[in-house]
């Protein structure tokens, strides 16, 4: 029972807000591209696409260039281009947290880097697509619980009170109806 | 009807058990709401709620009849009304707590101290925790005709709990009674209706078997002190 009320009580202050970190430091997988010319991308994402929160992907690409092109596009066809900023070297895009409903392994993202002249190098990275369990479930449990514990108590409250009465009347249960 | 009472509870369970099987299967998550799982908390939530109001109601009527003729019956109904009142304000205030942390978020104790309606709603349940603390005694008449005093308090707590969130600095949703009420989706009502009949069937099952054994319990002491 105290272990019980010690859960609702941790349940019920805990926090539920998560914060999206869009750090590279964040991110559990880096690739490092290296395109012919001997320029390199590196590529930090995290491998698990948890559905509700949105993924970002960050790149590391050579200065100086602003006509070409990355695009990032998802076996299912979701996709999304991004054109180089001169004045930068580092990036990202993300995919909403809504872009997939259900749980895919191994999902391929085909990613292409375009120059003003075609294509300058393509590569597959692979992910998961995670669903996890709705955070409100906890509470929907916790709540139900509560009435089960309730009306099981009372019961239980009841049936002492009435085998406490039988022990002291001798009653046998036959008889307590006639009262 | 000899099973009569033993049928009440039965059928207020398995239609309590038919409102878990509408909210949770047969009706996917509620579309609206931040916590839509958490939101099926509704079809047992609203009916403990109601039924917390009949309860204290129920002790309100009883401590006033006791007050007027010293009717040992009111004085029972008063006393079993209050362990129920009890039962099933703890069902409603944490099965709320619950909804109310997924729904809103937040602070817990703040809300309860800043949103009147789950300000007053608890004050009416401790009140009547107090009645019940209090009844927990010898019973003379001089605590039961405090007790009834105590319980006639109702009267303010209940009618000030049930339209604070109409009338009071509230979050709390308001249906019966307003426009919204004609809105309600029919799988909501059919669910809603289901759970309060099901928990009054409960509540009149627990009241039954409670009042029975309160008078048990009477006739015992009264013969006890009869024979001395």
């Amino acid at each position: 029972m105290r272990f019980f009320s010690l859960f609702l009580v941790i349940l019920l202050l805990s926090s539920n807000a998560t914060a999206e970190c869009r750090e590279k430091e964040c991110m559990l997988k880096e690739y490092k591209y290296q395109q012919d010319g001997g320029m390199q991308h590196t590529f930090y994402y995290n491998n698990i696409f948890n559905i509700g929160t949105n993924w970002y992907i960050i790149f590391d690409y050579p200065s100086g260039k602003s006509d070409d092109t990355i695009s990032f596009e998802f076996s299912t066809g979701l996709s999304k281009v991004h054109t180089y900023d001169p004045d930068k070297e580092t990036d990202s895009i993300s995919f909403s947290g809504s872009s997939f409903t259900e749980e895919i392994f191994n999902l391929e993202l085909y990613v292409n880097i375009t120059g003003p002249e075609g294509p300058e190098g393509a590569f597959v990275l692979e992910i998961h697509v995670n669903k996890p369990s709705a955070e409100d479930m906890m509470y929907l449990w916790g709540g139900m619980t509560v009435f089960w514990i309730a009306i099981g108590a009372y019961t239980l409250f009841l049936s002492n009170k009435f085998r406490e009465l039988s022990n002291k009347s001798g009653l046998e249960d036959g008889n307590r109806e006639k009262n | 009807m000899k099973y009569s009472r033993e049928f009440i509870g039965i059928t207020g369970f398995l239609l309590v058990l038919g409102t878990l099987y509408f909210g949770l299967i047969q009706t996917g998550p509620a579309k609206y709401f931040t916590a839509p799982n958490a939101q099926k908390l509704f079809y047992l939530h609203v009916p403990s709620g109601l039924i917390t109001y009949l309860a204290f109601l129920m002790v309100v009527g009883g401590s006033a009849v006791y007050l007027y003729n010293k009717s040992d019956y009111a004085d029972r109904l008063a006393k079993c009304s209050t362990e129920l009142g009890i039962v099933f304000g703890f069902m409603s205030l944490a099965s709320g707590t619950f909804w109310m942390k997924a729904e809103w978020g937040g602070d817990i104790v703040s809300r309860f101290l800043t949103d009147m309606r789950l300000a007053t709603t608890l004050a009416m349940w401790l009140l009547y925790i107090g009645y019940f603390v209090y009844r927990n005694q010898p019973e003379t008449s001089l605590v039961k005709n405090n007790a009834a005093i105590l319980g006639l308090s109702g009267m303010l707590m209940v009618p000030l709990s049930y339209l604070s969130s109409r009338f009071l600095r509230s979050h709390h949703p308001v249906i019966v009674g307003t426009e919204d009420q004609g809105s309600l989706d029919p799988s909501l009502r059919i669910g809603l209706y289901m759970g309060l009949f099901g928990f009054l069937l409960i509540y009149i099952f627990l009241f039954n078997t409670r009042m029975k054994i309160e008078k048990l319990e009477r006739d015992m002491l009264k013969l006890k002190m009869e024979n001395g």
